[in-house]
């Protein structure tokens, strides 16, 4: 199949692969300096629920914050090349790529809700839904709707 | 008009194949994407203060008291309610709350003078935050107002596309003019209700898994009844689009017409009626002017609400065809 058949609807997911990719990385940037200068905060005049907040962050640890720091690039990369495999419709890139985001995405999310603590973004809420709207929409198109488009 | 040649068999086969090409072009999957983070974001953004107070009253008391909570929501909901349905102005609004927190400063005894202001609210308000489940209520009132705003993302593209590119000239050698814009309308009609499905099925069903303030079966009744009044309400909005995809030959012209149209109309009438009184009557243009009564507590009103909906529905599907049928193509 050559490029000039792609769906609308393969563009617009690599545009948004695009998107989401570029405020991953930007994402992480603020992630590093946040937890950079987390210590520094003073939390004498902050409200009770700020100041939990800011204190589970604090005490967190390095290797958690690595670990998230990690999965976070990871996402980011595999956006950023699961939407060029869209772009050239390529199986390994697009499909298998973009399959192992949203599988890896997901399972984080659901991980993540489970071990950290609500302060921490943890827990399940409604945002938790929104956070995995992506990721499934992706694994589903990916397998019924763009499944013949992926073939290069 | 040439309604003669439609045919039930295909615009059944358009609209089956239009709802599942919606995203396959693009345009269904970006309202997909905007619809659900839109839908549940309101959602989150309503239901989040609540949760944080029933874990503060968690913190407090050692348990949770729903009815409390559900008080809560009413005292707060009621004067916001109040606003955004017309029932009072924005300084009786303001004057109310100030006199009330001024009456609770002095009297000790806030328990009467609460039953006595909950005695005071309008029928209307009283059936969506006191009779049903306030936190969906609230909800259905910002999709009410903000869904308008998304459907042109999925409405756009139903016709101009294809005549830019002169792709319907090959599908009209198999059938007419009628069977293409109705069937498209349907699927595109079809697609959207079925975005609203899972929104409301979303919500509702996080409100009675885990914030558990309402019954289930007050909560299940009232979220069908919402459902049906979104899915209604998006049927005259997708005409418009159809009316304006069908009269311009270019797909971003639809998009920005669709967008302009929709959201102009609101603005127009919103501010003219600051320079003149009666500018506020363009808001009746399209369904802004009443679409709210679709969860009014009055048969009167919510039937009189579906059946504007479907006349507004009506006027512009037939403005359209008769564009469609008769253009150039």
């Amino acid at each position: 199949m050559n490029e000039e058949k792609r769906p609308g609807g393969l563009t617009a997911l690599a545009v948004i692969n695009f998107i989401f990719s570029g405020w991953g990385l930007i994402g992480l940037i603020g992630l590093a300096a946040f937890f950079a200068l987390i210590g520094k905060i003073p939390t004498d005049n902050m409200q009770e629920a700020q100041k939990a907040q800011i204190e589970a962050l604090q005490n967190m640890g390095l290797p958690v914050f690595i670990i998230i720091f990690l999965l976070s690039l990871l996402s980011s990369v595999l956006l950023l090349l699961s939407g060029i495999g869209y772009l050239k419709q390529k199986k390994f890139l697009g499909r298998t790529i973009g399959n192992i985001y949203a599988v890896i995405t997901i399972i984080s999310s659901v991980v993540s809700g489970i071990l950290f603590a609500p302060d921490l973004g943890g827990g399940f809420n409604i945002m938790t839904i929104v956070g995995l709207i992506y990721p499934v929409l992706t694994l589903i198109l990916l397998n019924t709707t763009f499944k013949e488009d992926l073939t290069n | 008009m040439n309604l003669k040649t439609i045919n039930i068999a295909h615009v059944r086969l358009i609209s089956l194949y239009w709802s599942r090409y919606a995203v396959r072009s693009g345009s269904g999957l970006v309202y997909l994407m905007i619809a659900l983070v839109f839908g549940l974001s309101v959602a989150h953004i309503i239901i989040m203060p609540v949760e944080r107070l029933m874990a503060l009253q968690k913190k407090q008391i050692g348990q949770e008291n729903p009815q409390l909570i559900r008080k809560t929501i009413i005292d707060i909901g009621q004067p916001i309610i109040q606003f955004v349905l017309g029932v009072k102005s924005f300084e009786q609004v303001t004057k109310e709350a100030a006199s009330t927190q001024m009456h609770r400063q002095n009297d000790t005894s806030s328990t009467a003078h609460s039953g006595n202001n909950n005695s005071a609210f309008d029928p209307w308000t009283n059936f969506l935050i006191e009779k049903k489940p306030a936190l969906l209520s609230v909800i259905f009132l910002i999709l009410i107002f903000g869904m308008p705003f998304v459907i042109s993302f999925l409405a756009f593209n139903q016709i101009s596309g294809d005549v830019q590119n002169h792709g319907l000239r090959y599908l009209l050698l198999r059938t007419e003019r009628c069977n293409i814009f109705f069937g498209r309308f349907i699927g595109t009609t079809f697609f959207s209700t079925a975005v609203m499905a899972i929104i409301v099925a979303t919500i509702t069903f996080y409100l009675g898994m885990k914030v558990r303030i309402y019954p289930a079966s007050d909560l299940a009744i009232w979220a069908v009844q919402g459902f049906l009044a979104l899915a209604i309400l998006m049927v005259p909005y997708i005409a418009v689009c159809s009316l304006i995809s069908a009269s311009v030959d270019s797909p971003f012209l639809s998009l920005v017409l669709a967008k302009v149209v929709i959201a102009g109309v609101l603005l127009m009438a919103i501010l003219g009626g600051f320079a003149w009184k009666p500018a506020k009557y363009i808001l009746y243009a399209l369904p802004w002017g009443w679409q709210n009564n679709l969860i009014h507590p009055a048969p009167a009103h919510w039937l009189g609400a579906v059946i504007a909906s479907l006349a507004y529905t009506a006027f512009f599907l037939t403005l359209g065809y008769i564009r469609f049928e008769t253009r150039d193509l």
